[in-house]
Parts: C-alpha cells; sequence; structure tokens
C-alpha cells in the first residue's frame, strides 16, 4: 500500500469512479459520507470526496490508511477540497 | 480491523502462497452515557460516528440523565432537553447546529446503528429513575435494559472507553 501522494496535475487527470458530494455537511458528515460511499465501489476504483469542513482534510487520509485504502491526494478549490482515494 | 497475511498450500499448484486476510475481531468502544444534556448527547453522536467510520464494535450504557433523554417522548423533543452547563447558550447551540446542517443527536445513533455493530443498554435503575420501566418506552434504537455487570464486563474488554 503506497503512500505516494500525487500531484496535482496526476490527480486531475484520474478518473473518477466515484464522487461523493459532501460540502453540505460539517464533521462528522463528509467522513460518514465517505465510509458510505466506498461500500459502493469495487477494488482498485477512486473515489473523490467534496468537503467544505476543514478537518476533512486530515480526517480522510487516516481513515483510508486504518480502512487499508490508499490516499491520493487534495486539491484545493475556493471554498472547498477535492480529495481523492482509492479502495484496496 | 487487523490485516494479516495467511500461509496456505493451493491444491492446483504447490506453492506456497501469501493470502492477505482480515483477522481478528474489530476494535471496541465502550461509552457510559450518563449525560442528558443536548450538547453532550451531540458530542457522543459525533464521537460514535468517527468509530463507526471506523467499523469499531460499540457498546453504549445509557445511565441517569441520559436514560431520561433516550425515552420516547423525551428524545426528539428539543423543548424538554437543556445543557448541563451554560444553558443560555442552548438557543444558539441548537441555531448553530441548524445553519451547520447538524443531525439531531439521536439521528447520529441512528446513522452509527445502520453502519457499524452498536448496542444501546438502557440502565434498569436509571429507566425507573424516569418513569421507564420497560423497553417500549425508549426510542426504537435501545437495544435492551440492563445491570450494572454488563457494563464492567464491556469496559474491561473495550479498546475506547468513554463516560460521557
Amino acid at each position: 500500500m503506497g503512500e505516494k501522494i500525487m500531484t496535482t496535475e496526476e490527480l486531475k487527470a484520474l478518473k473518477i469512479d466515484k464522487s461523493v458530494d459532501a460540502r453540505g455537511t460539517a464533521c462528522p458528515g463528509p467522513l460518514l459520507a465517505a465510509k458510505k460511499a466506498i461500500g459502493e465501489i469495487k477494488s482498485g476504483q477512486i473515489m473523490e470526496i467534496l468537503s467544505a469542513d476543514e478537518g476533512t482534510k486530515k480526517d480522510i487520509p487516516k481513515w483510508a490508511a486504518k480502512q487499508g485504502h490508499d490516499y491520493l491526494g487534495t486539491i484545493e478549490e475556493s471554498g472547498f477540497f477535492k480529495i481523492y482515494m482509492k479502495k484496496n | 480491523m487487523m490485516k494479516s497475511h495467511i500461509i496456505e498450500f493451493s491444491s492446483e499448484n504447490k506453492y506456497l502462497t501469501l493470502k492477505p486476510i482480515i483477522m481478528g475481531k474489530n476494535k471496541k468502544m465502550t461509552m457510559a452515557l450518563y449525560s442528558g444534556s443536548i450538547d453532550k448527547l451531540t458530542a457522543a453522536g459525533v464521537i460514535l460516528s468517527g468509530a463507526a467510520a471506523d467499523d469499531m464494535d460499540v457498546d453504549i450504557y445509557v445511565l441517569l440523565q441520559a436514560a431520561r433523554a433516550f425515552k420516547k417522548e423525551i428524545a426528539t423533543n428539543k423543548d424538554k432537553l437543556f445543557m448541563a452547563e451554560n444553558n443560555e447558550l442552548r438557543i444558539e447551540f441548537l441555531n448553530s447546529l441548524k445553519r451547520l446542517n447538524v443531525k439531531e443527536w439521536h439521528e447520529f445513533f441512528k446513522e452509527a446503528k445502520e453502519i457499524t455493530n452498536v448496542k444501546i443498554h438502557i440502565c434498569g435503575l436509571a429507566g425507573k429513575i424516569w418513569g421507564g420501566e420497560k423497553l417500549d418506552d425508549f426510542i426504537d434504537l435501545a437495544d435492551d435494559i440492563c445491570g450494572i455487570s454488563e457494563y464492567i464486563t464491556s469496559a474491561q474488554e473495550a479498546d475506547v472507553h468513554l463516560f460521557i
């Protein structure tokens, strides 16, 4: 399981299998949204989580590592983040 | 969950293979929920969500004033729940939750139960103090009415133990 973080260009080029828009919720909303959505994709697929909650930026990488998935990186947009991970 | 490997012989080939398996039990959290304060119930709900995201098994022991909050006619009625500390901040707190689109405290418990193995035990004594004799007097999320020994046993086995 690589902890390699991708560059913004690499992240932008990813083929997204599942996108979760959790911008309308505060912590722990985005984490729970990610938890639910990860069950809907297959191993090897890429998930993108959109969150406007600052804490999610740290939460998702830690949670992904504990669950055995790969955190790929984060892109900062204005007022929200796009967080990328790969299911293992 | 702990990831490990198992060494096994495959019948198709004679080589040793390393096969990843999920082994062992999930981590366990035991929570003694004593407070019926609406902000502390919300905090318990948020912590519970984190445990659910981590697939922990959770035992919640609902004690004293929390048992009142878990009664059917109280749980969903914000007017009947107060804040143990700084009750003058209650309206600000409730308005902020609404603005931030935060779920009500009991909804956190419901969602966590849908995600992971959460058992909610109502203390028998606490129930009686607030007029709740039967499981049916409490919201549907409650699993059983129990005694103190069960809580101690659960706390002894837990990886994380909280008193709120």
